[in-house]
């Protein structure tokens, strides 16, 4: 194959300039990416007489901070999408670890079937589980309760990530499993003892994404929620009222909710490498 | 210490794949045998049937005089060594050493004093606080042999251990492997595509093909009286050359006839040979059985030299005899030769074998 050198990249221009024109692109991603943050942190820090001219003013406030904490419902809706998405991370591990062990390493009939139900659906689109699950919330009675909001999410997770811990699995060596075997574990021991181990940058890599697309999930929150358990992602769009839309407020708690989100991809990112180069 | 035996041993993938066909195989307590053949034939299942991971079609398999068909890898009493190692990267040697005996439940102290005699005979003592990916390939796989040692098992399992080392460290480990073996006997089945390290290593060999044992014997006894061709060419390097001839029985005298030679035959193999008359039967000869120059009568013919490899220790000649390839080894270093050359080859007398083309089973021998 082929192989692009460096220097035949733009070849008519001088490496300087060819390192000049690399750097400028990726100032302007950067920018791209982080402009809408700035922004977003700029608004948040500005008084609601304020936000329709954020370039030009200079009068700056953590007012709009104080009132949406003063929100019961705001802070109730940071507790119920923290705890949402930490008890859907662990929750859905504890069946995708296993169930991506089993794509893994089985090539029976449960594997097989279990596979083709991931395969369907991942192939139905995401929105298109709304409404089914919006009626069979309503009819189990879980509607607008943790567990009506738990459950769907867990199950996309499986659906979702079970093939990508099925990769993670591919790439370890089982012959680390029959050793375990053979030094006197079961095949279950094998797996908690040896393989689960070996996946732990893989897993925690998970963990991460996981917490962050729930974190981050607005159509069940909005579908499968009402009054009674307040999500973050909703009650933020909930600025948008009658009588106009409070930017500020939104802005300060978009920032807010922006932090631990942050501060997870932050700290897991380490892992999402690793666990994704395994 | 335990004796294996393999009574009509089958496994079958689904209806279409037969991989290990009625195998039979006795192993002596405290012997060390070789499974070898090459890619596919086998001897890799019927290593795995041993071990427990894999679940035997039908047969039956007996360690230490018990029939395991049905126990775990964990009930067996039996330790094995993979080609890739198989180290718990998340455990230091020491532990990844532990690991057996601490399922068995044995006291620590106890294990300390096994760990400490296997990192003494494998020279792991420095290595015992490493990270498996802190090692090389040689240390990986003495670390692995040590894993065994510690659980001091009936049976060692031997998966093609050498194959992922370079050369000059798989010839290391091979001393390594028969030194251990002299110093802990313990009955041992060891699995290899690599003849060199089968008859280096095994008290016998047992030579496999489509599933199918072909021949077992002594190292001495399948290079010297092969079962079959499949068996004359797979051990032996370089490998036997084989020239189809045909067989001439006068009075007093048998010959073989091929394009380009006619050898006599000896007076050991002429009669069932003579049964042949007049028929096609296929010549083996290995390559450092023929000596350059005249030798015996009636077992000398002329060669073209087509490639001279230079080893340093002697020569390898490929040379054409009428349409045959037959390569000659132990030709001296020094000699001057060169392409093209027009040689003499003799065949060392007593050396020849004959096979049925047919069935592929030898004539003589």
């Amino acid at each position: 194959m082929a192989m692009v050198r460096r220097s035949e990249f733009l070849p008519w221009l001088p490496p300087m300039g060819r390192k000049t024109l690399f750097a400028l692109a990726l100032a302007f991603i950067c920018f791209a990416f982080a402009f809408p943050v700035l922004w977003l942190i700029l608004t948040s820090l500005r008084p609601e007489s304020g936000v329709y001219y954020v370039h030009r003013g200079t009068e700056f406030t953590l007012g709009n901070f104080a009132e949406v904490l003063r929100e019961e419902r705001i802070v109730e809706a940071f507790v119920n999408s923290a705890l949402i998405a930490t008890l859907a991370t662990v929750f859905s591990l504890l069946v995708t670890v296993s169930s991506g062990y089993m794509l893994s390493r089985f090539t029976g009939p449960a594997s097989r079937l279990w596979f083709g139900t991931i395969y369907v659906f991942r192939c139905v689109p995401y929105i298109s589980w709304v409404l089914p699950l919006y009626f069979v919330t309503q009819s189990w009675g879980i509607y607008d309760t943790y567990t009506g909001l738990l459950l769907p999410h867990v199950a996309v997770h499986i659906c979702f990530f079970s093939w990508l811990m099925k990769g993670f699995f591919d790439g370890i060596d089982p012959s680390m499993e029959y050793a375990a075997m053979i030094d006197g574990c079961t095949r279950w021991g094998a797996f908690i003892r040896v393989a689960v181990p070996s996946a732990l940058p893989a897993i925690s890599a998970l963990a991460v994404l996981c917490w962050l697309f729930t974190w981050n999930e607005f159509l069940f929150a909005l579908i499968l929620t009402g009054n009674r358990v307040p999500m973050i992602t909703v009650v933020m769009a909930q600025f948008v009222t009658e009588m106009g839309l409070r930017w500020n407020l939104m802005a300060a708690t978009a920032v807010m909710a922006l932090v631990p989100a942050f501060l997870i991809a932050l700290f897991g990112q380490k892992y999402v490498i690793r666990g994704l180069r395994i | 210490m335990a004796a294996i035996s393999l009574s009509k041993l089958n496994k079958h993938y689904g209806s279409l794949f037969h991989a290990v066909k009625d195998v039979d195989l006795e192993i002596a307590d405290k012997e060390f045998v070789a499974l070898v053949g090459p890619s596919g034939c086998g001897k890799s299942t019927t290593l795995r049937m041993i071990a427990g991971l894999e679940d035997i079609t039908s047969g039956d398999i007996r360690i230490g005089g018990n029939v395991v068909n049905h126990l775990p890898p964990r009930d067996r009493d039996v330790a094995m060594v993979f080609q890739n190692y198989a180290l718990y990267q998340h455990m230091s040697v020491y532990d990844n050493l532990a690991f057996g005996l601490r399922n068995k439940k044995t006291a620590e102290a106890e294990i300390k004093v096994a760990i400490d005699r296997a990192a003494g005979m494998l020279g792991l003592h420095e290595l015992l606080q490493r990270k498996p990916k802190q090692l090389s390939g040689g240390q990986q796989q003495r670390v692995a042999l040590g894993r065994c040692i510690v659980r001091n098992p009936q049976v060692f399992l031997f998966d093609e251990p050498l194959s992922n080392l370079d050369a000059k460290l798989r010839a290391q480990m091979r001393i390594e492997i028969k030194r251990l073996h002299a110093e802990i006997p313990t009955t041992s089945v060891f699995v290899t595509h690599d003849q060199v390290e089968a008859m280096t290593l095994g008290d016998r060999v047992v030579i496999m093909r489509d599933g199918r044992v072909q021949q077992t014997g002594t190292p001495l006894q399948v290079y010297g009286k092969p079962a079959n061709k499949f068996v004359a060419g797979f051990i032996g390097a370089p490998a036997m050359n084989f020239i189809d001839v045909t067989v001439r029985s006068e009075t007093g005298a048998t010959s073989v006839e091929g394009e380009g030679l006619r050898l006599t035959v000896g007076a050991s193999q002429a009669p069932a040979l003579a049964a042949h008359n007049g028929r096609r039967v296929i010549l083996g000869v290995r390559p450092e059985h023929l000596v350059l120059g005249d030798g015996a009568p009636g077992l000398g013919f002329d060669a073209r030299v087509e490639v001279v490899e230079q080893l340093g220790s002697e020569i390898l000649l490929e040379t054409r005899v009428g349409g045959a390839s037959v390569t000659a080894a132990r030709v001296p270093a020094e000699t001057v030769i060169a392409r093209d050359d027009q040689v003499r080859l003799s065949a060392q007398a007593g050396r020849l074998h004959f096979f049925d083309p047919e069935t592929e089973l030898p004539i003589s021998g």
